[in-house]
């Protein structure tokens, strides 16, 4: 039991003091890949060969003007009459 | 025995004379105008008169009279209420029109259903009855008001007794016919359109109009030679007053469902190049007199400075206008207030005068108005269909570029070397005469001209440049 309580002691001083202590990271200015020489582990599973698959080209038709009635010419006609 | 015979006789005619002075005494003032044949005045006169007390069948009668000889534009502008408290044919047409435009079907059927078949207007308002008819999709009833609009103009056209009456109802009767070609399109039966439309003569006012409705039911029924055939007719001399923007469309339309796609781009730069900037020109000049009360009146007669740079344009569409039957009535209208106004001016004594002459200034400047009104709206009308057609040109512009996109995509072309049309292209029935265009408009070949262009839709596979 004493020597529990005393490592748990010691844990916590030395997490306090951890604290007050700055860690600065540092990277590496240069770094040189061989990418002749990666090798990724792994299985292969997409297609060999670049497929695309066909469809119709998309044809997008204007909705043209197309005289449905001439309701507009008969109201203009009792309009010139008077 | 002579003496005393004289001295009777003299009595006698003394005592007709008081007698008939009396009776002209008792005259009411607008009896004393009537007269006078002052019947603008008297017709302003009657309506004081009559509108606060009991309307009597004398009344009725005499304001149909009255009406007769003024005509009943001028009551246009007249209350409704006012005018329903007379019950004659004339006042019932006028608030059963008023309804009519008001949309209130079942009140102007109403009123239509009160005109006298004897009456002037009874054939008009046949033709706005069928109207009414036509908005409520009562076909028979349409049809009947049609039957009876044609049979009651033709009658009233035999009686009537003047050349410009005759013309009255003959533009009633074509209306009436062409309404029902119109109907017969609305609802898809091309065939018997074309049967109606061919009842009018080319001698008739509607005639040119007609073209391009006819040009319109050739499309529908497949006919593209025939429909550029006639669309061609407004090129003649002739019809150059006739400019449609929409006959330049429907042209173009039949070029390209034809696959001529190099000509329905002529129509289209042509539209663009030439047509379009004159009307915004020529709008831009009539918007700046927009509020004015005698700018349009004027321009009737004679185009302003503004206007010399369009005059053209303006003379063909003024031409037109004045060729309506409104103008007429109005303009007749505006001349006989002036006549009056004029035997006023030099008969009547200064009291009298001064409150008869501004009164009939007053409703002559109403009369302008409405003329100046109806000229601003049909000419702004006119103008509008100007950009809505180009913006339809545009789209077809569009779409001929597309139907050539894909010619690309597809490594095809169209079959046509550009040869130029043939006869076996021609669609005529048995009835119908042919001779060649010789590159001149007769005017009796008008309206009957048909293109013999082949189809160029086939494609075929684009053979191979080498590369």
């Amino acid at each position: 039991m004493k020597k529990t309580t005393l490592i748990l002691g010691v844990l916590f001083v030395t997490s306090v003091f951890a604290q007050d202590d700055k860690v600065i990271y540092q990277y590496k200015k240069y770094e040189k890949f061989d990418l002749g020489n990666l090798e990724v582990k792994g299985q292969l599973i997409a297609p060999g060969d670049i497929s695309v698959r066909e469809r119709e080209r998309k044809r997008f038709e204007m909705d043209l003007y197309n005289r449905k009635d001439f309701d507009n010419f008969i109201k203009k006609d009792v309009e010139s009459l008077r | 025995m002579k003496t005393l015979l004289t001295l009777w006789i003299l009595t006698l005619s003394i005592g007709v004379g008081a007698a008939e002075k009396l009776k002209t005494d008792s005259k009411t003032l607008s009896e004393k105008l009537e007269d006078k044949k002052y019947y603008y005045s008297a017709l302003n006169e009657f309506f004081r008169e009559t509108y606060n007390r009991q309307v009597t069948a004398a009344d009725v009668t005499r304001l149909e009279e009255l009406l007769f000889f003024t005509g009943i534009e001028l009551l246009d502008d007249y209350e409704p209420s006012l005018l329903d408290r007379y019950p004659t044919s004339s006042t019932r047409f006028i608030l059963g029109r008023k309804a009519l435009l008001d949309k209130n079907y079942p009140r102007a059927l109403e009123y239509f259903n009160k005109v006298h078949p004897g009456h002037r207007y009874y054939p008009e308002t046949k033709l706005l009855e069928s109207q009414v008819y036509d908005k409520t999709s009562n076909v028979p009833q349409e049809f009947e008001s049609i039957a009876q609009c044609q049979k009651s103009a033709e009658k009233m056209e035999s009686g009537a007794p003047g050349e410009k009456i005759k013309r009255y109802y003959r533009m009633i009767y074509e209306i009436c016919v062409v309404n029902k070609a119109r109907h017969y399109y609305k609802e898809g039966d091309y065939k018997n359109a074309l049967a109606a439309y061919e009842k009018i003569p080319k001698s008739s006012y509607k005639w040119p109009y007609i073209l391009l409705e006819k040009a319109w039911v050739y499309y529908q029924l497949g006919d593209l030679n025939r429909t550029l055939g006639l669309l061609v007719t407004y090129k003649s001399p002739l019809l150059e007053t006739y400019f449609f923007p929409e006959a330049e469309y429907l042209a173009a339309l039949s070029y390209f469902r034809l696959c001529l796609y190099q000509d329905a781009t002529t129509i289209i730069t042509q539209y663009y190049q030439v047509y379009r900037p004159r009307f915004t020109a020529l709008e831009n000049v009539l918007k700046q007199n927009r509020n004015s009360q005698t700018y349009f009146y004027n321009l009737m007669f004679k185009p302003g400075e503004d206007l010399k740079t369009h005059e053209d344009f303006v003379k063909q569409i003024i031409t037109r206008l004045k060729k309506q039957t409104r103008f007429s009535l109005d303009f007749n209208s505006v001349y006989k207030i002036n006549q009056e106004i004029k035997r006023i001016s030099g008969k009547e004594k200064a009291g009298i005068k001064d409150k008869l002459v501004n009164h009939l200034n007053e409703v002559k400047g109403n009369m302008v108005a409405k003329i100046n009104y109806n000229a601003k709206v049909d000419i702004f009308e006119f103008l509008e269909t100007v950009p809505f057609f180009s913006s339809e040109l545009f789209k077809l512009n569009l779409e001929i570029l597309a139907k050539k996109k894909d010619l690309v995509y597809g490594n095809k072309k169209l079959i046509s070397d550009r040869s130029r049309g043939d006869y076996s292209n021609i669609q005529r029935s048995r009835f119908e005469y042919f001779w060649k265009f010789e590159g001149a408009f007769w005017a009796d070949e008008l309206g009957d001209y048909s293109l013999g262009l082949k189809s160029n839709c086939q494609t075929i596979r684009r053979e191979g440049d080498g590369e």
